[in-house]
């Protein structure tokens, strides 16, 4: 299957997952009303999607001929991350039965991508602005951050340290995603997680707004949790790697939870206006 | 970085030499000069390593094996940190750079002839960069070996070869670990006859057959995504064994079963004897990729410019980081007419000789320009080269069976077939039957895949029809389950080794690295991080009749006389060893130098 075929196979997953789990989560009420509304939700939703796509692109621009700067700027961390917790993801892996990994490579692949997506199309169709900006900014707070931990940390998964030890489980059980995930990502790129950092920033913020989406504080967390597994169970991430990746995460949900971010928006948009005002 | 670390309990503390100095004030000068003896020594530090190698992705068993070597290593009391590195920093760091204590690698192509020791252990090579010495190695009567066998033939030169190769074995600049059976996954129904076709070389392509005539592209998976970022044949960095640029660049003869034949060349003559004199004569309307004639004036140019990449152009010279020894050996090319080329060679016989003819010819319009010094938009960066060792060279201009076709974004590779190569427009070739059917194909495409299993799996799926370099032995019952797709194992000429870099203490010390030499256990390699795959050998001439009798490797290993029993290393004979060779433990029985 060659790598449009496994995107394709993706997102046609996570069409029928979204559309479930919208139904059930957001409720008909709300959906049936951002139907009528929906050219003011999407004007409410294009600044911080934007934005995002703006660092999406910026990171995946970055990430090409990032690697080769990393050898240049970059510390090689492997051996100091070894040297820290040693055989921990070979203990974790060794712990997790077979029939499992299945699992947890379908949660690594599907299971992330649903969790990253849903609060934005739900916080869009509910007109939560507040729930929606804050996951924009702190997915943007998370990517930037991990880009530069990857320009200037070279380390490589356990599985490419600790063969033997640590199965490289992903690729053998699913070989096919092999092709999606090195066409986003390097084998060096490890740490922090970001699969934990962002995963663990949807599951933060289902807490902290639990009564907006009551439904699904518990799907959310569950499905975190399972995804932070998965990076270690599949030999993908070290424990410290997940260790950072949660630090991440939770910096990045007190920033955009604190008034911070609202006095630095506030500013920044005074100074456009003022811009705006005078070129008028 | 063989680094230290300061041992507890030795050495001298502030106050005894306080106290050493007013007591030495008051006393005669004789005391006062056992206070300098004294606190000028310096404190003995801990002995620990470094080993640099490829990461899983990159090589199925070279971490496996830096893995199971710092096992041995530290039971011996010597801490050994791994530091996976990606292929080309691992190449540029050891080769170019010389930074590293240990590293695990695969010499890069097939070791054909004893004199390919010659650059890897000669002293003079010892200073420069590339494939030539990187370990760093001296030794004077060595050097005086290496050179005896340039000029000997016969029985003699095989005596002085078996010589060398006992040194080798006993002083351990670098160690042979075997080498390694390569498994490979390739598909049947559209073309055959895979076994060997890429070792040692891939220009063996031309012995493959196309069972589906429609089938125009090969397509070959790789976990190296060197070649689509470089395609330089002078860059050792970047070059690993069974190199894609051996199929853009065309030699003059050409190694094919042991026997060399002619290539590039129709025919060559020996026309003189001191000097040495060869006079090659090449085939008759040879062209570039670029459409530009192939004259003797581009081989000439190729030899000087392997002497000296700035053509004299720059203060000291800049040699190539490949060829040195097989080029080595050129002391003057003339280009007679367009066709005839005159080498005359130095000190050494013909066979020696004839080798210089088995490297790259380069076009002589395009490498020109790149003699000048390299620098960094202009800015000099305090580094003797030239642009010719830092140039990507993509899109090569060679002359080979394959033409540069395109590279998308350093993950696929494409060639076309070059229909203007002698061996495609020509009848009669004089080469052997196997090789005169030309490329089965139109397009070879190189694919860069991130796993071994995920290249399997394209594999199976028909998604690719062979992967170019090995994959690990856990998928072999893989390959052997997917319908349509065969199970190759090919012997590789490319043999792993541990090298050490004798620019530093204590690797410095003979004695020393063939102690740690006596740490390794070539059956438990073999076994467990191998499976089998593999021809466990000590010498790089292992199967070749070269091969002196006392180093022939048996399983139970009489030669490296191994520390221990069953894989494991017996502490307490490892330090008994390493004190007889006059080093010293501190009480956490670490080693001390």
């Amino acid at each position: 299957m060659g790598v449009l075929a496994v995107f394709l196979e993706v997102v046609a997953v996570l069409s029928l997952l979204l559309s479930v789990s919208l139904a059930v989560v957001v409720g008909p009420d709300r959906l049936r009303a951002a139907l009528t509304d929906l050219q003011s939700r999407i004007y409410m939703a294009v600044r911080p999607i934007g934005l995002l796509v703006g660092v999406l692109g910026i990171n995946s621009v970055v990430r090409e001929d990032g690697v080769d700067v990393s050898w240049i700027i970059g510390t090689n961390i492997t051996r100091a991350i070894y040297t820290i917790e040693g055989t921990v993801v070979a203990t974790i892996q060794s712990l997790v039965p077979g029939w499992l990994t299945l699992y947890f490579g379908y949660v690594y692949v599907y299971g992330y991508a649903f969790l990253l997506v849903f609060p934005l199309l739900a916080g869009l169709l509910a007109g939560e602005r507040r729930y929606l900006r804050d996951t924009a900014f702190a997915y943007v707070i998370n990517y930037s951050v991990g880009m530069l931990c990857y320009l200037l940390f070279v380390a490589y998964g356990p599985r490419n340290y600790m063969p033997g030890l640590v199965e490289p489980l992903l690729f053998d059980t699913l070989p096919r995603f092999q092709l999606l995930t090195s066409e986003v990502n390097a084998n060096t790129n490890v740490f922090p997680s970001l699969h934990t950092s962002l995963s663990m920033t949807v599951a933060f913020l289902a807490v902290r707004d639990h009564d907006i989406f009551p439904r699904w504080t518990p799907a959310a967390v569950f499905l975190a949790v399972s995804i932070v597994l998965s990076t270690m169970v599949l030999g993908i991430h070290w424990a410290t790697d997940v260790v950072a990746g949660t630090a991440l995460a939770a910096i990045s949900v007190w920033i955009v939870s604190s008034d911070r971010l609202a006095a630095v928006g506030a500013r920044w948009q005074s100074v456009t206006e003022a811009v705006t005002a005078r070129w008028r | 970085m063989a680094s230290s670390s300061g041992s507890g309990g030795v050495g001298v503390t502030r106050r005894s030499v306080l106290a050493g100095l007013t007591g030495g004030l008051a006393a005669s000068s004789g005391c006062l000069s056992r206070i300098r003896a004294l606190i000028g020594r310096n404190r003995p530090r801990t002995v620990s390593l470094s080993i640099k190698t490829l990461p899983v992705d990159q090589d199925p068993y070279a971490i496996a094996i830096a893995r199971q070597v710092s096992q041995w290593f530290d039971a011996a009391g010597i801490r050994a940190n791994i530091q996976p590195v990606t292929a080309e920093e691992l190449y540029r760091q050891t080769l170019v750079n010389h930074d590293f204590d240990v590293f695990v690698g695969q010499f890069p192509g097939a070791f054909d002839d004893p004199d390919a020791f010659y650059p890897l252990l000669h002293s003079t090579y010892s200073v420069e960069s590339g494939m030539q010495n990187p370990f760093s190695y001296t030794n004077l009567s060595m050097d005086d070996l290496l050179e005896q066998q340039r000029r000997e033939t016969g029985d003699s030169r095989a005596e002085t070869v078996s010589r060398i190769q006992r040194r080798l074995v006993q002083e351990c600049p670098f160690i042979v670990l075997g080498f390694p059976r390569v498994i490979r996954a390739a598909r049947t129904d559209t073309f055959t006859r895979w076994p060997g076709v890429f070792d040692p070389s891939p220009v063996n392509l031309l012995t493959l057959d196309r069972t589906d005539g429609s089938a125009t592209r090969l397509r070959a998976t790789t976990p190296d995504k060197r070649p689509m970022a470089n395609l330089n044949p002078l860059m050792a960095a970047y070059r690993g064994p069974s190199d894609i640029t051996d199929l853009v660049y065309d030699s003059l003869a050409y190694r094919y079963r042991g026997t060399l034949y002619p290539w590039t060349a129709t025919n060559w003559e020996w026309t003189g004897e001191d000097p040495l004199e060869l006079t090659v004569t090449l085939r008759e309307d040879l062209t570039w990729h670029d459409g530009e004639d192939l004259t003797a004036s581009d081989a000439a140019f190729t030899y000087d410019l392997f002497r000296d990449t700035s053509l004299g152009r720059t203060e000291g010279t800049a040699p190539t980081f490949r060829f040195r020894g097989r080029t080595g050996v050129v002391t003057d090319t003339t280009a007679v007419d367009d066709r005839r080329l005159r080498i005359q060679f130095g000190d050494c016989s013909r066979q020696v000789a004839r080798r210089a003819l088995t490297t790259p010819l380069l076009p002589r319009h395009v490498w020109t320009d790149r003699t000048n010094e390299a620098t960094l938009s202009g800015v000099d960066v305090g580094v003797a080269t030239t642009e010719a060792l830092v140039t990507p060279n993509i899109p090569p201009v060679g002359s080979g069976l394959l033409e540069f076709a395109s590279v998308t974004q350093g993950q696929r590779l494409v060639f076309d077939r070059f229909d203007d190569h002698f061996m495609e427009r020509d009848s009669e070739t004089g080469l052997p039957n196997a090789l005169t059917d030309g490329l089965p194909f139109e397009e070879l495409e190189l694919q860069f895949v991130g796993s071994d299993a995920s290249s399997v799996d394209l594999i199976a799926n028909d998604e690719a029809d062979v992967t170019a370099l090995g994959v690990g032995p856990d998928l072999t019952s893989t390959i052997g389950r997917a319908d349509d797709v065969s199970l190759n194992v090919d012997h590789s000429g490319s043999f792993y080794f541990l090298g050490f870099n004798a620019r530093r203490s204590p690797l410095t010390n003979p004695r020393f690295r063939n102690t740690l030499a006596r740490l390794v256990d070539r059956a438990t390699l073999s076994e467990s991080v191998f499976d089998g795959y593999v021809d466990t050998a000590v010498s790089p001439l292992a199967g070749t009749p070269w091969l002196p009798r006392d180093l022939a490797w048996e399983a139970s290993d009489p030669i490296t006389d191994f520390l221990g029993s069953d894989g494991q290393v017996d502490s307490e004979q490892a330090r008994k060893a390493f004190r007889a060779a006059g080093y010293q433990y501190n009480e956490q029985q670490r080693l001390l130098q």
